[in-house]
């Protein structure tokens, strides 16, 4: 059935090549032009199965809630110049649109008005028109898009201006209660120093979490901006009613914007008004932005300005995950081409079979739009593994051709022999592999299936192109030298070659003859490399999977080393307020997790504000009811420089005690206000301060006085707003707060948790997963994603080489017809596996989710050598181990080498973890050789001897 | 004479349950370990290794004294130099804890609750360094089957907190070894939620010091943060004389 299929296949090529060039040509435009839409996603989320509940989990957010991903803008250098820069870019990012689109949005609007109106006139359905009039609206919105929705980058100041106190714990406003007595100067230090020394130095675990340790910090923050505000003062600087209230909000609410510790960066989030699954939208925004910040850095030379975030990060990747499939295929074309030239030692062979190649890939790429749509982070690397699977086919079915041409063939019985000698092989070989790649499909993970059936499909039409497209180049080759030996009368032959390799050969036989050496030899490398199997580690640092040099990434570590903190935050999804504050309290008490954001810190329970109340009732009582002095009498400057001097002890106490704990953050905030006291020559703010006051001059007493009148009644007014005992209801929040924890129909609520370290850290990472997930099963994002995605294809990898190894044993069953031999032809396999894992950890190469990959692919490619040498061994009979090996052994060492050149080449990848992938399959397809050309010849040379002694 | 007879069989009635051959009940164990963990008194300098926030190792040298078997403690810090005499003084079993700084020179009172945090941002709570009878005094304890742990037959115990307790650790799970009563690894499981273990104190290097087995080296590892601080004695002395002054504000300041 096979022989008369091909045969058919070989006659029709002879008889019709023109037919079958416009076949192959049709085929070639429709497949590339599925080809040509291909798309690359790198998100970590499309490798892992659709039904994982944190892939849904993560989906949902990014459907729900935009802000799920993000575009964060680093600003570096000097405090007041980020803020102005901040304050600049802001509104320029929020004014960023796509137009890209506009005419063709409009000209569809047009028709569908156009059909509205058609339908008025005749009376059309109502449905119908509602249904249109929905869509040009969704059009409509999509006219010169809005790229950004908000760009978070203060606090929201004016609410907490206004509901600060309805907003804080019963513990703090009770401690509050005795803080917010006096806004006179001398008071409010007195209450300052009275509230630390009670609540600092009496709980030692207010700064024992990492919550508190901020809070400490801000409040350290609050206290060093005052101080700053008494020494202008007291110099007579001409401070502004601006300054001063800064002050005082500074010492009320906090920094308002998100500046880092040293308070030299500052980070500005914008959020997008597009979901992640919106590739164009996401590479446009990203480079829009980026022309925005380069364009910026001309009016800020003294700042660094930078983006990361996802979006950015997507961006980066995905336009090195282009660059390099295009490079490296383009690298192993090359490499395979001049090696084919050296081997055959002549170039026409080789082009047309590298000509045939570029067909079945563009072929195999059309069919992987048809079967998966776009292509992820795997798959992307498929072409490589194509072009080392592939152009064996072609060497295959060319060298029967002109062999049977040079044995004086005419073209259609040469053509003939090629497909009965090499197409039977070639379609065997092909349909193994396949089959070994389409096992993938039982795996859990996305990625690996999509692997799986990309290859498997792949490889079937580059099977196909080899079919119909190589011999018809092959045909009009031989038909112009029929045609130029005609007009010559030359008579000229062909020359054959004897290429085969005795080296090879003569090697293998001497293996054969010295099998227990051979054995012995084997069983010795096969012990110390699957030693070196088993101490292969994992490699959880992902910084090592990535691009190096990228601006988005290096950012990361930027923002990690400046605000303890990393951007790669987590989520969960949440269906009440109350839920979401109660996950929300438990992320915070993990060391893990450096902030958990969610509502609740904006909208306390009823039962919460109703036990507030009368607190914040007092607190007002007693503020309201204080009659602020005009004028800071003499008397009062040394009561006041004593109870700064307490401060400064304070301080220090403070310092001291996070030295103690290790709390670092903390420890450095009081060196910038009470110096170091490690270096004696460090600046004392305080200390300054009260040796200005200790002039005590009449000067000095008309300035404190003026900082009172302006400082004490904004500090009084503040708090009385901040009073307010209205109720926080959900209505009442503004939407900037509303948007970034609950959803447009306002029933979902998000948590976000920010990381305390990089989610490159591998140890880190796997820390980080297990805590968040303890708290809930749903916590999804980079982290939870990235260990469920090294768990599950951990799993599916053993399950896929597995089943693999059992379909390829049915197979090999069924063609060798014996169990014996079927296991034989395994053993190279096998062996090699345990070599390629030994291997990589000899030359560093750890197991990743992208080399553990590499494991069922290597069992589908790795099968073939010692299936070849099989046949062959058994063809041939005892006694022929060199013919075999200086034979077949040639094309099995021919195709290994292309395949290890079409993996090498993917070490020139900029994306390091396809380099990996390539290194891992490299040394796969070697191993796989090597254990078919010292293993196999010990065996056949066992078996043998074992025949001949039987007689 | 008839005194004599009495006492001497109130003694044998003591000491049949430790006799060779007699099996332990678990409450007979535990005041062992109990009573090596609470010497009348002692002095130690240890060295301690914590990890700051940042990540970056700190080292500790710092002497301590106890009195009344754990009641009254005093730990004062020789290094860094940053922190040379800056001294903790814990008493009542580490309900009261004070601290002294001698760069305001001011002692301070810490809260109550304090004894349930982190001693100096390591992973042993001051409950952890001081806890007195607590063994005896908030737990049930409960033995379990033998275990040889590292090449030493060791005893099993089981301690559930008493609901009246207030104690941060509402298990723990103890292998203490049978030729001299050390408890080798202690599990400290979770104040609410019993099966998840919290930390782990391992002891090792253990050395015959005054006649008492002693643990020179002490892991305490932290299963939640996944840290851990080592500390190694560098110096132990037992049974010493120690003036109650010591243990007061003005002895905090020498």
């Amino acid at each position: 059935m096979r022989d008369k299929i091909l045969k058919k296949l070989a006659s029709w090529h002879a008889s019709h090549p023109w037919r079958m060039l416009i076949i192959v040509s049709v085929i070639t435009v429709i497949l590339a032009a599925f080809a040509n839409q291909l798309t690359v996603t790198t998100r970590t989320s499309d490798l892992l199965p659709e039904g994982d509940p944190k892939v849904e989990v993560f989906n949902e957010i990014l459907e729900e809630f935009l802000t799920a991903t993000n575009l964060v803008v680093v600003v570096q250098g000097e405090e007041s110049r980020i803020k102005e820069c901040a304050d600049r870019i802001a509104p320029l990012l929020l004014e960023l649109k796509d137009s890209t689109h506009n005419e063709e949005y409009q000209s569809e609007v047009n028709k569908l008005q156009q059909k509205i109106n058609q339908l008025n006139s005749r009376a059309g359905n109502d449905t119908e028109i509602t249904n249109l009039q929905k869509k040009i609206k969704n059009l409509e919105r999509k006219i010169d898009l809005k790229l950004f929705q908000r760009i978070d980058y203060k606090t929201p100041f004016d609410f907490l201006k206004n509901h600060a106190l309805m907003l804080s714990k019963a513990d703090d406003l009770e401690n509050m209660k005795d803080m917010f007595t006096d806004a006179n100067l001398v008071g409010l230090i007195t209450n300052l120093n009275n509230s630390m020394e009670k609540e600092y130095v009496g709980k030692e675990e207010s700064i024992s979490t990492r919550e508190e340790e901020e809070g400490a910090f801000g409040f350290l923050d609050g206290i060093e901006n005052l101080i700053f505000t008494f020494q202008k003062a007291v110099k007579g600087e001409n401070l502004s009613e601006e300054e001063i209230h800064l002050a005082v909000d500074k010492l009320l609410i906090g920094e308002p914007y998100f500046l880092s510790n040293d308070k030299t960066a500052l980070v500005l989030n914008a959020v997008p008004n597009f979901s992640l699954m919106d590739r164009g939208l996401l590479m446009i925004a990203a480079d829009e932005a980026q022309v925005l910040v380069d364009d910026l850095k001309k009016n800020f030379p003294d700042l660094s300005i930078g983006l990361t975030g996802q979006i950015a990060r997507e961006r980066d990747e995905q336009v090195h995950s282009e660059q390099s499939i295009g490079f490296t295929t383009i690298i192993a074309l090359i490499a395979i081409l001049i090696f084919l030239m050296i081997s055959f030692r002549m170039w026409v062979a080789p082009l047309l079979a590298i000509t045939n190649l570029i067909i079945g890939l563009i072929w195999a790429m059309g069919v992987a739009f048809l079967v998966v749509g776009q292509l992820n982070m795997m798959t992307a690397m498929l072409s490589v593994l194509f072009l080392g699977l592939g152009i064996d086919f072609s060497i295959h079915l060319i060298s029967t051709f002109t062999e049977g041409r040079a044995l004086g063939d005419t073209i259609p019985a040469a053509m003939e022999r090629a497909f009965l000698k090499s197409g039977k092989g070639i379609v065997t070989g092909a349909l193994t592999t396949a089959c070994a790649f389409l096992t993938l499909i039982i795996s859990q993970a996305r990625g690996m299936r999509e692997m799986g059936i990309v290859a498997g499909a792949g490889l079937l039409a580059i099977l196909l192109a080899t079919l119909l497209a190589l011999p018809i180049m092959l045909y009009f080759r031989e038909k112009r030298i029929d045609r130029r030996k005609e007009k010559k009368k030359t008579g000229e032959k062909f020359i054959q070659r004897d290429i085969s390799f005795r080296f090879l050969g003569n090697v293998c036989s001497w293996l054969s003859k010295h099998y227990i050496f051979t054995i012995i030899i084997s069983l010795i490398i096969t012990g110390l490399l699957g030693w070196q199997a088993l101490e292969i580690k994992w490699d959880h640092d992902y910084r090592n999977m990535e691009p190096k040099g990228l601006e988005s990434i290096e950012l990361m570590d930027t923002i990690m080393d400046r605000f303890d903190l990393s951007m790669e935050y987590s989520m969960v999804l949440t269906g009440s307020i109350s839920e979401s504050n109660e996950l929300a309290e438990k992320y915070r008490e993990l060391n893990t997790v450096a902030i958990a954001e969610d509502i609740s810190l904006f909208l306390p329970t009823e039962e919460q504000q109703k036990k507030r109340i009368p607190h914040i009732k007092e607190i007002r009582r007693k503020i309201q009811s204080l009659r602020i002095r005009e004028t800071i009498s003499t008397d009062e400057i040394p009561r006041l420089t004593q109870e700064i001097n307490r401060l400064q002890m304070n301080i220090m106490e403070m310092q001291d005690m996070s030295f103690l704990g290790g709390k670092d953050k903390v420890d450095n905030k009081c060196k910038r206000i009470v110096g170091d006291p490690e270096v004696p020559d460090s600046r004392n703010i305080i200390r300054d301060l009260i040796q200005l006051l200790n002039k005590n001059s009449s000067k000095t007493i008309a300035e404190l006085s003026r900082l009172q009148r302006i400082f004490s009644p904004y500090f009084q007014e503040s708090i009385v707003k901040m009073s307010s005992t209205d109720s926080v209801r959900m209505e009442n929040l503004p939407s900037s707060i509303l948007d970034r924890y609950a959803n447009k129909t306002r029933d979902k609520f998000l948590v976000t948790i920010y990381p305390s370290g990089s989610l490159y850290d591998g140890e880190y990472v796997i820390r980080f997963s297990e805590d968040v997930n303890r708290v809930s099963e749903k916590t999804t994002g980079m982290g939870p994603l990235m260990i469920a995605m090294l768990d599950i294809f951990g799993r599916d990898g053993r399950n896929a080489v597995l089943l693999t190894l059992l379909i390829v044993f049915l197979l090999l069953w069924v063609d060798f017809k014996k169990i014996s031999y079927a296991l034989i032809a395994m053993i190279p396999l096998a062996f090699g596996i345990f070599w390629m894992v030994g291997l990589m950890n000899l030359t560093g190469i750890l197991l990743s989710v992208t080399t553990v990959m590499g494991l069922p692919l290597i069992v589908g490619i790795g099968i073939d050598d010692g299936v070849h040498i099989m046949h062959r061994w058994r063809i041939e009979g005892n006694d022929k181990i060199h013919t075999v090996f200086s034979s077949t052994g040639k094309a099995v060492l021919l195709t290994s080498l292309t395949t290890m050149l079409a993996f090498g080449s993917l070490v020139f990848s900029s994306f390091p973890a396809w380099g990996l992938f390539g290194g891992a399959l490299f040394l796969g397809v070697a191993a796989c050789f090597l254990t078919t050309a010292i293993i196999l010849p010990g065996i056949f040379g066992v078996i043998e001897r074992k025949e001949k002694k039987q007689g | 004479m008839k005194k004599i007879i009495i006492s001497v069989l109130v003694i044998i009635a003591l000491m049949v349950p430790l006799l060779p051959g007699q099996e332990l009940s678990g409450d007979d164990i535990i005041k062992k370990v109990n009573e090596l963990f609470n010497v009348e008194s002692g002095y130690a300098k240890s060295k301690m290794i914590i990890v700051t926030t940042s990540g970056s190792k700190r080292t500790f040298i710092y002497e301590s004294w106890q009195k009344n078997k754990g009641e009254k403690n005093l730990v004062r810090y020789l290094e860094p130099r940053r922190v040379k005499g800056q001294a903790v003084l814990m008493l009542n079993n580490a309900n009261d804890i004070w601290m002294y700084f001698p760069r305001t020179q001011r002692v301070r009172k810490l809260a109550s609750h304090a004894k349930k945090q982190k001693m100096q941002g390591s992973d042993f709570s001051y409950e952890d360094m001081g806890s007195g009878d607590s063994f005896l005094e908030d737990f049930n304890t409960k033995r379990l089957k033998d275990e040889k742990l590292e090449g030493k037959d060791c005893y099993q115990l089981e301690l559930t907190r008493k609901p009246d307790s207030d104690l941060s650790y509402s298990r723990l799970v103890m292998w203490i070894i049978k030729e001299n009563f050390v408890p080798v690894v202690i599990d400290y499981y979770d104040e609410k939620d019993p099966t998840h273990l919290e930390k782990r104190l391992v002891e090792s290097d253990i050395r015959i010091i005054d006649n008492i087995p002693t643990a020179m080296k002490i892991v305490m590892y932290n299963k939640n943060d996944n840290t851990q601080t080592v500390m190694e004695l560098l110096e132990v002395r037992y049974n010493i004389k120690l003036d109650d002054s010591m243990f007061t504000e003005r002895g905090l300041k020498k």
